[in-house]
């Protein structure tokens, strides 16, 4: 008889193979050549480990650096998106009635467009003969075409959060909407006033959607390289464009992969720090 | 549901965002009828050429095929990978359960780049060669958190009481999850799905590393970027693609409402 | 008991993955040679640059031998190839840049070309043929090729160019863009301050790390690909950049008032060649693929489409289009004599000099 427990393996084998394979052997496999020395040879092989890459890197102190950097710039990211986003979940959530559907697509469909030509639409529209210095420069409120906005750091995160606000509303608004409505009206027989209602019930029970929506920008932020590509400039190279071009224009995997683990350790040793202040069961119960 | 009257403003901040992230594509619009192969004002004279190119262009028409099919196969994955976490998540205790969560959760916590890189380790290591079904696996790890997350949200308000009445009446476990479980949470699989979707189509840090022959959109168009005649094309094919979605979606609401 | 399920678990998966390996060798192909060109069937992979896919630019093969299908694997760059090839890609032919094949002959990823067996061989200068020439053996075939020099917009620089030393010069502050490529600047310092590439030291490469920091204060953006300088010196962005002949060619061909310096260090060339892969099974139909890329057909779209050289010299001498003779310099017969060619980097020096360009980046 299929009761609950002989279902459990039809149920469980799937994901944990999955993940075996194609997530855990291959971070042990990057592992493993950020032990080796060099390119030469069979990529299949037996390697006698060492320490060089990473003593290399670490003699190189602005790669460290950078990475700090970066986790910086994530942060950053992360916070605006984030509290740029809440708005939207709510209005979503609760005043787009029905709405509401066609609003959330209407704000997804933009991701169907190319990222990366999107991202050339803003160099468009920022760079010094771009439409908003032109615009600036023909209503005379300025003299010389800003050459601020683009191809520094700040460009890169402005459109990091420009990209990744929709995104961030989607857990915001997926805890938003599991809220009961009957408490909104327990709130209001107790007198609260809406702003009340929304620091003491709202807020509160969204927080998992919030931190979620924070960790969700956050992380990938960090390795974040194709952005400053586009509109990093010469300065706002970040942390992944350093491995990024030791895979790809050095053809020097165990560098690239010595640089990998490092930042792959410091994240999760960051994660692990914020899930201990903020208790992640909250999440899933 | 409280209908006071602060919404406006409210409405005017989601408008007002939705005008910020349609000002590019309509920037890029203007420039798929733009004479000139180069991105800049002033504009040399409206042109359909780039359209007709674009229905030319096998190339660019084959890779956004191949970035419809990745994301169609990847979002089905992980969707389906993720409700089953979800359900064993909340639905059942066993040692290793904190352990395939955690596991499950993790490429959120790693970097595209870094699980990029390491697919690509694996693949060339082995010998494998790169293709769409690489990047699939790939775009399926890292949808996976999100499918999760989101269905384990809504299960976990889900009654038990529910199923454990089905199976008094004589249902087996796989029926209940079939007709009482999976119609109730279908609308967060299908939020899951649509999540995983967008995580796919327009996935560009993980493709790159690998895709092989055949490239999906957002590589190939990283590619011409070599080459100024080829752009034009890639931006009328990106409205085209916009306005096909845009289409669908519209045409999904009106049949929606007339339900 | 669970951890056993684990392991197993673990085992299966990889034990699936490694049986997936066994389906991608490549299918024999018979390539008899007394069959017609016309009749003769079979496929061959070629690992090539985005763009170099289209027909156009294998004309003539698939003209004369149109049973036979070319399937195309796109590489992102030289690294990247090379790293495919090691990964035991399974194409054919591949085509890598001067600068970087060495590694190739070393590492015995590349067959030895019987070039009696090219019609067209001749046709090429003998300048370029050694360029595809290893520890004196024909390893690769030249095909494209170019010049790089320093592109600049002469109503922004009246007053021209004539060192490569201008890419750093703090005069041009926020308006000069560099090729993203740590070779390609060691390359530039090199021509600078007179060193050997060949040769250079730890010393060098230091100072050189230290001059292309400085010169992040005068450089925009890196370009990674032509259209983002042809974007960029088109809309005054940028005034004076690193480039290939492309570059100038779409400029000028745009109205852009531009110019493509000829530096007292001279220009640089780069040539791109065709090799085949070691074991290979289609050796032969290889090589008939070579012959016909070298052929003039094809050699008339690289140059009106690319805008790149091809190493047919009948291709070259029939230029009519003058924006292209003025890119090409045709009309300078001595241009060939003042350039320097990129020679080979040893692995060493590719890790050396890749890294020093990552410090670049990465400098506060």
């Amino acid at each position: 008889m299929l009761d609950r427990r002989s279902t459990f393996w039809i149920l469980y084998l799937p994901p944990l193979l999955w993940l075996g394979a194609f997530f855990l052997a291959p971070l042990g496999l990057m592992a493993a050549f950020s032990f080796r020395a060099d390119m030469r040879g069979d990529l299949l092989q037996i390697w006698t480990p060492t320490l060089a890459q990473y003593a290399s890197v670490w003699a190189t102190g602005s790669y460290v650096r950078l990475l700090g950097i970066s986790a910086l710039v994530a942060l950053a990211v992360a916070v605006s998106a984030t509290a740029l986003a809440y708005p939207i979940a709510y209005f979503l959530a609760f005043r787009a009635g029905k709405r509401a559907g066609l609003y959330l697509v209407l704000l997804l469909v933009p991701f169907w467009t190319s990222y990366l030509l999107r991202v050339m639409a803003w160099k468009i529209m920022l760079g010094s003969e771009g439409v908003l210095n032109s615009f600036l420069l023909y209503l005379q409120l300025i003299d010389n075409p800003l050459t601020a906005l683009l191809y520094n750091r700040n460009a890169v995160m402005l459109t990091l959060v420009y990209v990744w606000i929709p995104f961030a509303a989607l857990p915001i608004l997926a805890a938003l909407q599991r809220i009961d409505l009957a408490l909104f009206e327990a709130a209001a027989d107790l007198g609260a006033t809406p702003f009340r209602r929304f620091w003491r019930v709202t807020f509160p029970l969204s927080l998992p959607g919030v931190l979620a929506a924070f960790f969700m920008v956050f992380i990938p932020t960090v390795g974040e390289y194709v952005t400053p590509l586009l509109v990093g400039g010469s300065r706002g190279s970040l942390y992944g464009n350093i491995i990024q071009d030791f895979f790809t224009k050095a053809a020097n995997w165990p560098l690239g992969s010595a640089l990998s683990m490092i930042m792959l350790v410091g994240t999760l040793a960051l994660v692990a720090v914020a899930v201990r202040l903020v208790d992640l069961r909250k999440l899933i119960e | 549901m409280s209908t006071r009257r602060v919404p406006s403003l409210l409405s005017g901040y989601y408008f007002a965002l939705i005008a910020l992230l349609y000002l590019p594509i309509g920037i890029l619009f203007l420039f798929s009828l733009n004479a000139n192969t180069s991105l800049s004002f002033p504009l040399r004279g409206l042109t359909l050429d780039w359209y007709r190119k674009l229905l030319e262009s096998e190339a660019v028409l084959r890779a956004a095929r191949n970035s419809l099919v990745v994301a169609a196969g990847s979002s089905f994955a992980a969707t389906l990978l993720g409700t089953m976490v979800a359900l064993l998540a909340i639905r059942y205790q066993f040692r290793s359960k904190n352990l395939l969560i955690a596991l499950a959760v993790l490429p959120l916590i790693v970097p595209f780049i870094v699980l990029g890189v390491a697919l690509l380790l694996l693949f060339s290591t082995l010998h494998i060669e790169r293709s769409l079904w690489t990047v699939g696996i790939a775009h399926t790890v890292v949808a996976l958190p999100y499918t999760l997350l989101i269905v384990v949200s809504r299960l976990a308000g889900f009654d038990v009481n529910l199923e454990e009445a089905a199976m008094d009446l004589g249902a087996n476990y796989p029926t209940t999850l079939r007709r009482i479980v999976l119609p109730i949470i279908a609308p967060a699989m299908v939020s899951a799905w649509l999540t995983a979707f967008t995580v796919s189509f327009d996935e560009f840090a993980l493709a790159l590393f690998l895709a092989g022959t055949e490239p999906t959109f957002p590589v190939y168009l990283f590619s011409q970027l070599r080459f100024a005649n080829r752009l034009p094309i890639m931006i009328a094919l990106a409205v085209l693609l916009m306005i096909g979605t845009l289409t669908l979606v519209v045409i999904a609401e009106r049949v929606r409402r007339a339900e | 008991m669970k951890r056993t399920r684990l392991l197993l678990g673990i085992a299966l998966s990889l034990a699936l993955l490694a049986s997936a390996c066994g389906g991608g060798a490549a299918a024999p192909t018979t390539a008899p040679t007394a069959v017609s060109p016309a009749e003769q069937t079979g496929s061959l992979t070629v690992l090539d640059w985005a763009g170099y896919d289209d027909p156009d630019f294998w004309t003539d093969f698939q003209t004369t031998y149109p049973k036979v299908t070319v399937n195309f694997e796109i590489g992102a760059s030289d690294a990247d190839i090379y790293a495919k090839i090691k990964a035991g890609d399974q194409a054919d032919l591949f085509h890598p840049y001067t600068g970087w094949l060495q590694f190739y002959v070393d590492e015995g990823l590349v067959a030895e070309i019987d070039t009696s067996k090219l019609t067209n061989w001749d046709k090429v200068p003998d300048s370029f043929k050694q360029i595809g020439q290893i520890n004196g053996k024909q390893y690769f075939i030249p095909w494209d090729w170019g010049f790089t020099s320093i592109l600049y917009r002469t109503d922004k620089v009246p007053e021209g160019i004539d060192s490569w030393a201008a890419l750093m010069d703090p005069k041009f502050k926020g308006h000069v863009s560099m090729w993203d490529d740590g070779p390609g600047a060691v390359t530039v310092s090199s021509y600078i301050h007179g060193y050997d590439e060949t040769q250079i030291t730890p010393e060098q490469l230091g100072a050189i790390k230290e001059e292309w920091i400085k010169q992040r204060d005068a450089n925009l953006f890196y370009w990674a690909g032509e259209p983002e300088l042809v974007d960029g010196m088109a809309n005054g962005d940028v005034w004076v950049a690193y480039a290939w002949q492309g570059a100038y060619a779409t400029l000028l061909g745009q109205g852009v008032p531009v110019a493509y310096a000829n530096p007292k260090e001279g220009r640089n060339s780069w040539v791109g060649v065709y090799g085949i892969r070691k074991d290979s099974p289609n050796y032969d139909l290889a090589l008939k693929f070579l012959d016909a890329k070298l052929a003039a057909a094809t050699g008339n779209n690289v140059v009106n489409q690319f805008f790149y050289g091809h190493s047919n010299q009948d291709v070259m001498n029939g230029i009519t289009d003058e924006t292209l003779k003025q890119a090409f310099s045709i009309g300078d017969p001595a241009i060939l004599q003042k350039t320097n060619f990129t020679p080979n980097l040893t692995a060493e020096q590719r890790d050396a000099w890749t890294a020093m360009w990552a410090q670049v980046k990465a400098a506060p």
